[in-house]
């Protein structure tokens, strides 16, 4: 649960505190049942803020009413009836407001053409509605982070690092535009899925690489992003079960999740996947994604892999494999090859080049690098030089590593990065002298 | 909802195309024209002539001053468009897809003039 429920609710409360369990039952309601109540007021509401609000009453509704007459057997079926009696008090209060103002395209239930869709749950109405590609990346995870999720404006300007009024008017833009531009509030059709699915992917996969990778700096928001996206994905993948690249984002969010804890040390400074304490891995996550990671390539068969099938492949490569040197890196080499012919990008032509170091050594690697050197777009990446660094470390050119390693450094965004590859150049620059 | 299409394509005096490449271009409007009415979508739509038969009028003080040529000069112009109606920006996209694509379609929902 985002921190903010429990400051939001405070002043509802009163003096009395809430029990364990209500509040337990508040934090797994906020966080599995947001969307699903949000995403049925909408339907009476046809408008965002109005089924926002409704929502947010509802949940205040609950941390005054469960304490006395205990939490309800459905939780989330109470806040849904709640929410939609305070959504439709509303439209009667605001009637002649809301006549004037464009409405949301929802169609009706009855010619809502039923087949034309194998999947049917409000949830990915939303879902679908605020990952639409008309849409731009940005607008697309603010609204999916305050609708679906369920988080304030402030949690989500705090976890993207931006100001509240830059994030509250890129969400009300998108609103907005959604409403201007004939946005509808329905699920794609079977043939438009395989356009629609991969705009709802990257918005998932961006949350994640911020909390994962985390490029601006190591905020305190990073861990909450890595679960969001994982609740994100799980949702899907309940939704979408044959769906191989929703199957591929959630093993890989696992499979991440699995090793997070070795990622950093207690002084919050990176440690290489080559360094990390293995037995301190997540061993029932790791056996939880790569049994994801295998339905995912399953259900790829007859087609090419996509690219999170394809990254899920590689994770659970990493996460079975009983230390580093005794990798499968054949097998790594091997997919990052699909990968590549799937979508090239040079910088997973630097992550195969590291792998095949593992097998034809630094030298051979260093070749690889050389040539990717050339490419313009990784002209500012820190890895083509921290790349670098390492394999020239490994055929003993210190003084190049040490300086290679102080170019990645000032190149990152990432703080603990940075003391990282700063750190490396320093061991360098005394192995050299 | 009204959308109109927009038409982007390098500019082209149709006047001076081989007249397979002008037949060719018209039959896959042709096309697009039986399917819009085969799906049952109000439409209009009309085919414009090159930007070097355009005139532009700019504000001048009271009055306006007229230059030959086009609004902004770009290598892709408009060079058609449609106005279709249909549900949602969805369905507009689809019916995108199935229109000659030239350079480009820009898809643009038309104000409501009752709303």
């Amino acid at each position: 649960m985002p921190d903010g429920l429990g400051n939001r609710s405070a002043p509802d409360m009163g003096r009395r505190r809430l029990s364990d369990r209500v509040e337990a039952a508040l934090a797994d309601a906020h966080r599995h049942g947001w969307a699903r109540v949000l995403s049925s007021v909408v339907r009476v509401t046809r408008d965002f803020d109005a089924a926002e609000d409704a929502t947010q009453e509802a949940f205040a509704a609950a941390v005054r009413d469960w304490p006395r007459q205990g939490v309800p057997d459905s939780p989330v079926a109470w806040l849904t009836t709640v929410a939609k009696r305070k959504a439709l008090d509303g439209l009667r209060r605001d009637e002649a407001l809301a006549r004037r103002l464009p409405l949301l395209i929802v169609p009706d239930e009855d010619d809502e053409p039923a087949p034309a869709s194998s999947v049917a749950d409000d949830r990915l109405q939303l879902i679908f509605t605020c990952c639409h590609p008309a849409l731009a990346l940005t607008a697309r995870v603010a609204l999916t982070l305050r609708l679906v999720c369920g988080l304030t404006t402030p949690e989500i300007a705090r976890l993207f690092l931006v100001s509240q009024p830059t994030m509250a008017a890129r969400l009300t833009r998108a609103k907005k535009r959604i409403r201007a531009a004939g946005i509808p509030y329905r699920m794609p059709t079977d043939h438009e899925l395989p356009d629609r699915l991969p705009a709802v992917l990257a918005v998932v996969w961006l949350v994640y690489t911020n909390g994962h990778t985390a490029s601006v700096g190591a905020g305190p928001g990073r861990a909450e992003l890595v679960r969001l996206a994982g609740d994100l994905a799980a949702t899907l993948s309940e939704l979408m079960p044959d769906e191989p690249e929703v199957l591929g984002m959630l093993a890989t969010i696992r499979l991440g999740e699995a090793r997070g804890i070795t990622r950093v040390d207690a002084a919050g400074d990176l440690v290489p996947l080559e360094e990390q304490d293995r037995t301190r891995w997540d061993q029932e996550a790791i056996r939880d994604g790569v049994a994801l990671a295998h339905a995912a390539m399953r259900r790829t068969a007859g087609r090419a892999p996509g690219v999170y099938t394809l990254h899920a492949a590689i994770a659970a490569v990493h996460a079975e494999a009983s230390s580093y040197a005794e990798t499968d890196w054949e097998q790594i080499v091997a997919l990052y090859d699909v990968l590549l012919t799937v979508q090239p990008s040079p910088v997973t032509g630097l992550a195969r080049a590291a792998a095949r170091s593992m097998i034809d050594g630094p030298a051979a690697a260093l070749e690889d690098v050389e040539r990717l050197a050339a490419d313009p777009r990784l002209q500012d990446y820190y890895g083509l030089p921290a790349t670098r660094a390492d394999l020239l470390r490994r055929v003993g050119r210190n003084r190049e590593a040490a300086a290679a390693y102080r170019t990645a450094a000032t190149l990152t965004e990432n703080e603990a990065e940075r003391r990282y590859l700063s750190r490396r150049a320093a061991d360098m620059d005394a192995a050299a002298s | 909802m009204k959308y109109m299409l927009m038409l982007f394509e390098p500019d082209t005096d149709w006047l001076s195309v081989p007249k397979d490449e002008l037949d060719a271009a018209l039959a896959e409007h042709s096309t697009f024209i039986a399917y819009l009415e085969q799906q049952g979508i109000p439409f209009s739509g009309a085919a414009l002539r090159p930007s070097s038969a355009a005139t532009t009028l700019r504000p001048d003080g009271d009055g306006a001053l007229v230059t030959d040529g086009p609004y902004v000069e770009l290598k892709e112009n408009l060079g058609g468009y449609y106005v279709i109606d249909v549900r949602d920006l969805d369905e507009a996209i689809e019916v995108a897809r199935k229109c000659p694509m030239g350079s480009g379609i820009e898809v643009r929902p038309i104000w409501d003039a009752a709303g």
